[in-house]
C-alpha cells in the first residue's frame, strides 16, 4: 500500500472524487465565457452546494488587536485564496502574499506517489528516500520560500491538524524565521478529530465564516495543549480561546 | 403550457460577463460591474489556440486569448489578455486587463484589473489597480493593489448587520452602549 493510501489520499481517489471542489458563490446559472468550454470540461465538477456558517473568532479580534497601528503590514495567509479575506486585509493597509498550503502538501504527495513509482521501476541506487523526515525537507524546499523576517503576521487557519507531525513541526519552525520579532500568528486547533473538512474566510473583525468543504486531506492528529507550546516554544506569548465547536483559536506573539 | 418558447438556449451567450465573487473586487466596485464586456472569449482579436505552442516574446496593443502554451513574456500594453481554460503561460504578463481561468506562472501586471476564475492558477504575484478572485482559484504569490481608495469603514458593519440580522439583533456599538 502507498504512504498516499496510508495516509487516506489514494491517487486514484485524488484524482476524482477527493477534490477539493470550492464553494462558487456564482454556481447558479453563471454564464460561460462565449464559445469557451464549460467549467465541467476541464475537470472540475460544479460542487454541490456546500454548507457555511458563522462563527465568533475571538482569536481574530485579538489578532487584529495586535496588528493595529502597523501601517502597512506584511500578512502571509496559508489558507486558500479568498476574496473576502484578501480584501480585509488589503484595504487595511496590509501587503498580503498567499499560499494554500493544504493544496500544496496534497499535490506533493500525489507528485511523490508518483516519484516513487517511477523509482520502483529502476535500479535500488535511485530509490526515493520516503522517511518522513526527507519528505518534510522536499515538502517545505518547495513551499515557503520567503526572506527571513518577511512577515509582520501570519494565518496559519488548522492546517496544522492535517500536516503530518514532522512536517508540521519543520514548517512552525520555518515560519518563525519568516516572521518578525513582534510578529503574531493566528492558528486553530480541533480538540477532536474533525469529522470533515473546513476552510474558513474572514467576514468581519470578529466573525469567520466557516465553509465545509469536501476532504482535501485528512486530519493527522489532535494537539494536546503541551504538544502546542512544544511547537511554538520560540514565542513569546500564547493566548487560546475555545468556542462551543471544539475549535481552539490560537494566538503566538514572536 | 410549459411556455417552452420562454426556455433559453442551453448554449453560451455572447458577451458572457465574468465570474461572481463572494465580496466586491478589491480596490473597487463590485464584480459584475467590472465584469461587463469582459473579453474574455475566442473572439479577441488574437488567439493563441488549444495545442500551439509560443516560447519567446509576445507584445501587441491588441487584447489576445491564450489557451495554448506560451514561455517567455507577455507585453500589451494596452490590451487584455485572457488566458483559456486550457491555457498555460510562463511568462512575466504586463497588460491593461488580465483574466485568468487556465494556469499561469510568472508575475502579472494588470494595469486596471485582474480576475482569477475558479479554474485559475497563478504562481506569481499580482499587481494591479482591482483584483477579483473566484471561489476556488489558486494564488500562490504576493498581491499589491496600487489604488490608494480609502477603507470604506461602513461596509464591514453593513456585512456584520447581514450576517447578525439572520440570528438575532444587530449588536449595538460600545460607543452608543455608553451614551
Amino acid at each position: 500500500m502507498s504512504f498516499l493510501n496510508k495516509l487516506g489520499i489514494g491517487v486514484a481517489a485524488g484524482a476524482g472524487s477527493n477534490r477539493e471542489v470550492p464553494h462558487t458563490m456564482s454556481s447558479s446559472g453563471r454564464p460561460r465565457a462565449n464559445g469557451a468550454a464549460p467549467v465541467a470540461a476541464v475537470g472540475a465538477t460544479r460542487p454541490p452546494e456546500l454548507r457555511e456558517s458563522t462563527r465568533v473568532s475571538n482569536g481574530l479580534k485579538e489578532f487584529l488587536w495586535n496588528l493595529d497601528g502597523l501601517g502597512r503590514g506584511t500578512l502571509l495567509d496559508l489558507g486558500p485564496a479568498w476574496q473576502t479575506t484578501l480584501s480585509f486585509f488589503i484595504e487595511r493597509g496590509f501587503r498580503v502574499s498567499s499560499e494554500d498550503i493544504l493544496r500544496a502538501w496534497k499535490e506533493f504527495l500525489v507528485e511523490e506517489e508518483g516519484k516513487l513509482r517511477e523509482a520502483t521501476g529502476r535500479a535500488a541506487q535511485h530509490t526515493l528516500d520516503v522517511t518522513p523526515a526527507a519528505r518534510a525537507a522536499r515538502f517545505l524546499e518547495a513551499n515557503l520560500q520567503y526572506p527571513n523576517s518577511s512577515f509582520d503576521a501570519i494565518l496559519l487557519w488548522d492546517l496544522l491538524d492535517y500536516l503530518e507531525p514532522l512536517v508540521a513541526k519543520q514548517m512552525v519552525a520555518n515560519l518563525t524565521e519568516l516572521l518578525r520579532p513582534g510578529g503574531v500568528v493566528f492558528a486553530m486547533f480541533h480538540s477532536k478529530k474533525p469529522e470533515g473538512f473546513q476552510r474558513y474566510r474572514v467576514v468581519d473583525s470578529a466573525t469567520l465564516q466557516v465553509i465545509s468543504s469536501p476532504v482535501l486531506c485528512p486530519a493527522q492528529r489532535v494537539y494536546q495543549n503541551r504538544e502546542i507550546q512544544d511547537l511554538f516554544s520560540r514565542y513569546r506569548t500564547v493566548k487560546s480561546f475555545v468556542g462551543r465547536d471544539q475549535l481552539r483559536e490560537s494566538l503566538f506573539i514572536k | 403550457m410549459w411556455k417552452k418558447e420562454d426556455v433559453k438556449s442551453p448554449g453560451l451567450p455572447e458577451n458572457a460577463p465574468g465570474p461572481v465573487a463572494s465580496s466586491p473586487a478589491i480596490g473597487g466596485s463590485p464584480v459584475r460591474e467590472i465584469s461587463t464586456g469582459a473579453p474574455v472569449s475566442s473572439k479577441a482579436s488574437a488567439c493563441i489556440s488549444q495545442g500551439i505552442r509560443i516560447k519567446g516574446e509576445v507584445t501587441g496593443s491588441e487584447d489576445l486569448f491564450v489557451d495554448g502554451h506560451v514561455e517567455g513574456k507577455v507585453n500589451l500594453s494596452n490590451g487584455s489578455l485572457t488566458v483559456g481554460p486550457n491555457g498555460e503561460v510562463k511568462a512575466d504578463i504586463f497588460a491593461r486587463e488580465v483574466i485568468v481561468r487556465g494556469r499561469v506562472d510568472g508575475k502579472i501586471v494588470g494595469r486596471e484589473k485582474i480576475q482569477l476564475w475558479s479554474t485559475g492558477n497563478v504562481a506569481g504575484d499580482l499587481q494591479t489597480e482591482r483584483l477579483m478572485i473566484e471561489d476556488g482559484a489558486v494564488l500562490r504569490g504576493r498581491v499589491e493593489i496600487e489604488t490608494g481608495k480609502p477603507l470604506d469603514k461602513h461596509a464591514e458593519a453593513r456585512v456584520a448587520a447581514a450576517a447578525t440580522s439572520k440570528s438575532g439583533p444587530v449588536p449595538v456599538s460600545p460607543g452608543s452602549a455608553a451614551n
